[in-house]
């Protein structure tokens, strides 16, 4: 089983890593003037694939980790950070976020709108993007809500709070799509006696839908062909966007991102994935992956999980917190997520919580907070660990960070300090003190998925 | 309502309650009609389990202000239910064996109007232990320092004895070693939900918030308390034994809180302060305006007094002076009513009508318990505190998040606070840390702090935020004083908790390691003496899907 897994993983691995990456070409690009290298200087270097580098350190060209290890000598003109006693390790990747919306969480007036695209909501001054990198956060997958079966297309943004909103966009990271399933569409819709009122309702509107992106994906490949081989009469199908955008999950152009927390609704939807020829890359809340670890795990399909929230509505009622580690072990590829403008400021503390229930080892922990989360955004070549060649994303911990006492002191993203705790004030280097945003949930410290009031 | 469905409902609750005869009456019947379909929803529908059922004849019976107890045994095989109590002024609708059961018990308190809180005193009914000694381990006494391989003893139901090694053991006693573990004292929340909701989204588990009325002092969170829910044993295993369950916060007045410990045969043996405070919320959430994320508790498209802080404090000012006003005509009316029975004339005729939500608030004014404020803006706080200056009372403080401008004044009213959720944001514009400091900027103005968990979801993590504001500048044992004897002193109860002394109730905790850190595994958990079983839901949905498998060897 675990080498069947393997086989149909690494299968897996090779189709996604032939997706066009696509979508999010940023301005962030340009070369700005060339900064100088930084060497971060006789820390413990948690490198998250390569183990534990205690007096190590870490160099940083071009806003690219250069060197890891021990006796690294500083180029000339480089600056030297000196990180004795402390904890260096990648950013934290937060792979489930609503952070920076504005509220702008569900176009909650169909189940199926996979044509929005978080970009146009994304609004890069919101605090709570602040609090996250003061909790060393680097990366984050900014999602559509789970109002919707289908809901909308996904930003992915490195935290460089201060930049203007395309400077924030991570260059080139895949595009993903957020589909939902369960309690909230049904009762978002049937409460307005509306379908789907039901989990039958639920899939078959995605059935539905998936049929008609089936149907239109025909006619553009037969229309395509035709102009191929030079008919002039071709008449082109009319472009409907939100189609299109379903076209391109089925085209395996976009990676799916499920919102789902029951094991037989994972069996569906992995089913339906089989059905139309695309790929899950994420079921997110997952409680439930216990009970089908084998199976998620032999289907590639990874989790975004939190460790240890449970019983706020139904669906999350059988919820326990060696959820993480049993699904690890069955070969499943774990990452934390905050789904929370509140947990993302300390998800290093949710990692520690893993080695508590379930018992795994720091290097597992730390994954699932930086290395899986960076696989389900599809930037884990880019991001995720502290690797010769990778972006120089880097949180500086007073103590261990899977602990309740550590707090960050410094984070790093492309080589260049965004936060820093010693600072008087906010401790934000590029923050031109214009006023924040506080585009906080109604009810604003639950998060989205609590189930409760409207659905987000 | 299908009346088929009503009887198959009444019948599978009473037989499977095996109810008393004294609820079986026709007034019971159409209440509980009443109660499985009042608007045509299905609290009991075709597939309704029996709880539903229990739940309908609880509604029934609390539109007959009657307070139906479960005294159950875990180790018999029918539960037997009681009505207990009947209380509350007249029950006219109620059959005459009823009333006397009613009267009897009103007789049996013996009242003037507040002596009807039902209080326990944990320790009186404390069980027979037998002796257990925890030795090897590191001992966080809390009150009097750290005892590296030290020795607790514990005997029916209390700490009888506690030192280094070398500690006499009693003969028979049974041994636990915890060599390489911390022991420390069972921890206190000072606010939570537990066993007043279940699923939060599942209406029918939920009894947080009584929202008819803002003025809700005489709702009683132990009449909603259920002591048999999934979530207490999640928690308790977490090293938590004690806890203040507190009504939601709908309401300004929103009913009396609990004290209660996380183990006991049912929930008599559970409660262990009854009414034991009165929460007084003064923010946004109890404004009854209509403003989309101003959380109001009108309903949607609605606004109705008090809409702003004008209206809430006008209105609380005015339940409290009707309260003195009630108790001076009471008083007056005893008075007269005296003096007529010595004349042997009259009589009865100036009999006042009990009002028992004015009544629920004599023991406040006195300021015999605390009302605990709840409010986390400056200026919200100040306004709170001059209303409760104006009545002299007893003042806990909660929340105290946004009022960082007002520290050096909350220092100064020498009053205790529980202070959270440290995870509140800060305001835009605020450093990160703004909130996470806040109990290290109180405790340095010499406040007494205590830590909360609050939400449901969260009831099992209060120990790390203890441990977060460690991080943001709370000494170490000051921290864990917040989770312990602070608590106890706050809630009146640091004679029977929060330290491992001889003479207190032993709850009793060990752990591999920390006990506020994230990492900890709780080990083994003892409340009054009595082991508990680390087993939950959770654990046996763990076991039951196979555990834990082993990681791969490398």
């Amino acid at each position: 089983m675990a080498i069947l897994s393997w086989v149909t993983r690494l299968g897996f691995a090779a189709l996604i890593s032939a997706l066009p990456a696509s979508a999010q070409n940023s301005d962030s690009q340009a070369p700005a003037s060339p900064q100088p290298d930084l060497l971060i200087k006789g820390g413990t270097v948690l490198t998250v694939t390569h183990g534990v580098i205690e007096n190590g350190s870490v160099l940083i060209h071009n806003g690219k980790v250069a060197q890891v290890g021990t006796n690294i000598a500083a180029p000339a003109g480089a600056m030297v950070m000196d990180a004795t006693g402390k904890y260096v390790m990648p950013g934290i990747i937060d792979c489930h976020s609503h952070l920076a919306l504005d509220n702008d969480v569900n176009e909650a007036t169909s189940p199926v709108t996979p044509a929005m695209n978080m970009l146009d909501a994304f609004v890069n001054t919101d605090k709570g993007l602040y609090h996250a990198l003061a909790g060393g956060v680097t990366s984050l997958l900014l999602l559509h809500g789970s109002a919707n079966m289908i809901g909308g297309q996904a930003v992915v943004i490195k935290n460089k709070f201060g930049l203007s909103r395309d400077q924030m966009l991570f260059p080139n990271a895949p595009r993903s799509i957020k589909f939902a399933s369960g309690e909230n569409p049904k009762r978002v819709y049937g409460s307005r006696n509306q379908l789907p009122s039901t989990r039958m309702g639920n899939f078959e509107v995605q059935r539905e839908a998936l049929q008609q992106a089936k149907e239109y994906m025909r006619d553009w490949d037969e229309y395509n062909a035709k102009v191929q081989k030079g008919d002039k009469e071709a008449r082109a199908p009319k472009r409907d966007l939100k189609l299109e955008a379903l076209a391109d999950v089925l085209r395996g152009k976009l990676l799916v991102q499920i919102h789902c927390y029951r094991a037989d609704e994972f069996l569906t939807e992995m089913q339906m994935a089989r059905e139309f020829g695309y790929h899950v890359r994420a079921f997110h809340h997952a409680l439930e992956a216990y009970k089908v670890a084998d199976k998620i795990a032999a289907e590639g399909v990874a989790i975004a999980t939190w460790p240890d929230w449970w019983g706020f509505k139904d669906e999350a009622w059988d919820a326990q917190p060696w959820n993480a580690v049993m699904s690890l072990r069955h070969g499943v590829r774990v990452a934390l997520k905050s789904d929370s403008n509140d947990v993302v400021r300390r998800l290093n503390q949710d990692a520690g919580k893993v080695i508590r229930y379930g018992g795994a080892t720091q290097e597992e922990a730390l994954k699932m907070i930086t290395l899986n989360p960076a696989w389900i955004i599809g930037v884990d070549d880019r991001v995720g660990s502290l690797e010769v060649g990778k972006d120089a994303d880097i949180s500086i911990w007073d103590k261990d960070p899977l602990s309740s006492y550590a707090k960050v002191e410094k984070t790093i993203i492309d080589g260049e300090v965004y936060f820093d705790s010693s600072l008087p004030g906010l401790g934000l280097t590029h923050w031109k003190n214009a006023p924040m945003s506080s585009g906080e949930f109604e009810g604003s410290e639950m998060d989205d998925e609590m189930g409760i009031g409207e659905a987000h | 309502m299908n009346p088929t469905l009503l009887k198959k409902c009444s019948s599978r609750f009473r037989e499977g309650h095996g109810f008393s005869r004294a609820v079986n009456s026709p007034a019971f019947n159409s209440a509980l009609a009443a109660a499985v379909s009042p608007t045509g929803s299905n609290i009991c529908n075709d597939d309704a389990e029996p709880k539903n059922c229990a739940l309908a004849a609880r509604l029934a019976a609390k539109s007959h202000r009657i307070t139906i107890e479960k005294r159950t045994s875990a180790a018999k095989a029918v539960p037997v239910w009681n009505v207990l109590t009947a209380r509350l002024k007249s029950c006219p609708s109620l059959n005459r064996q009823l009333s006397l059961v009613a009267l009897v018990m009103l007789a049996v308190t013996a009242a003037p109007s507040q002596t009807k809180q039902k209080t326990r005193i944990a320790t009186s009914q404390i069980e027979a232990t037998a002796p257990i000694a925890i030795r090897g381990g590191k001992l966080l006494t809390i009150t009097h320092g750290v005892i590296e391989n030290g020795v607790v003893v514990m005997e029916n139901g209390k700490i009888t004895a506690i030192g280094p090694a070398g500690t006499t053991i009693p003969r028979g006693a049974t041994v636990v070693d915890a060599t390489g573990m911390t022991v420390y004292p069972g921890l206190i929340d000072s606010e939570t939900n537990l066993g007043l909701v279940e699923v939060e989204a599942d209406q029918n588990s939920n009894d947080l918030n009584e929202p008819s009325d803002e003025i809700m002092p005489h709702m009683h969170v132990a009449d909603a308390f259920h002591s048999e829910t999934q979530r207490i044993p999640v928690v308790r295993v977490n090293g938590i034994t004690n806890a203040i369950v507190a009504p939601g916060t709908t309401n300004s007045l929103p009913g009396q809180d609990i004290f209660i410990q996380l183990d006991g045969k049912d929930r008599d043996q559970m409660i262990v302060v009854n009414d034991i405070a009165l929460p007084l919320n003064f923010s946004a959430e109890q404004r009854r305006r209509a403003m989309p994320g101003q959380g109001g508790g009108g309903a949607a498209g609605t606004t109705r007094f008090p809409s702003t802080r004008m209206g809430l404090a006008a209105q609380l000012r005015q339940a409290f002076i009707d309260a003195q006003d009630y108790e001076a005509k009471q008083q007056s009316a005893a008075n007269r009513k005296s003096d007529s029975s010595n004349n042997r004339s009259g009589g009865g005729a100036d009999r006042q009508k009990r009002d028992l939500k004015l009544e629920a608030l004599l023991p406040y004014l006195h300021g015999q318990k605390p009302v605990v404020i709840g409010a986390r803006d400056g200026y919200d706080l100040e306004n709170a505190m001059r209303l409760a200056r104006e009545f002299n009372l007893k003042v806990v403080l909660n929340h105290v998040t946004h009022a960082q401008d007002i520290l050096d004044e909350i220092g100064s009213w020498k009053v205790p606070v529980i202070v959270g959720p440290i995870y509140d944001f800060p305001r835009a514009d605020e450093r990160y840390d703004a909130v996470y400091s806040l109990p290290a900027e109180l405790y340095k103005r010499g406040v007494k702090i205590a830590f909360a968990s609050y939400h449901v979801e969260h009831n099992r993590n209060l120990p790390y935020a203890a441990g977060y504001a460690v991080a943001f500048g709370l000494p170490y044992e000051e921290a864990l004083k917040a989770v312990t004897i602070n608590p106890a002193e706050i809630w009146g109860v640091a004679d029977k908790l929060g330290s491992l002394d001889v003479g207190k109730t032993a709850n009793v905790v060990i752990a591999n390691g920390d006990p506020l850190d994230v990492k900890t595994d709780v080990k083994q958990v003892f409340i009054e003496g009595r082991k508990i079983s680390l087993e939950n839901r959770q654990t046996r949905l763990r076991d039951q899907y196979g555990g834990v498998p082993p990681a791969p060897s490398r």
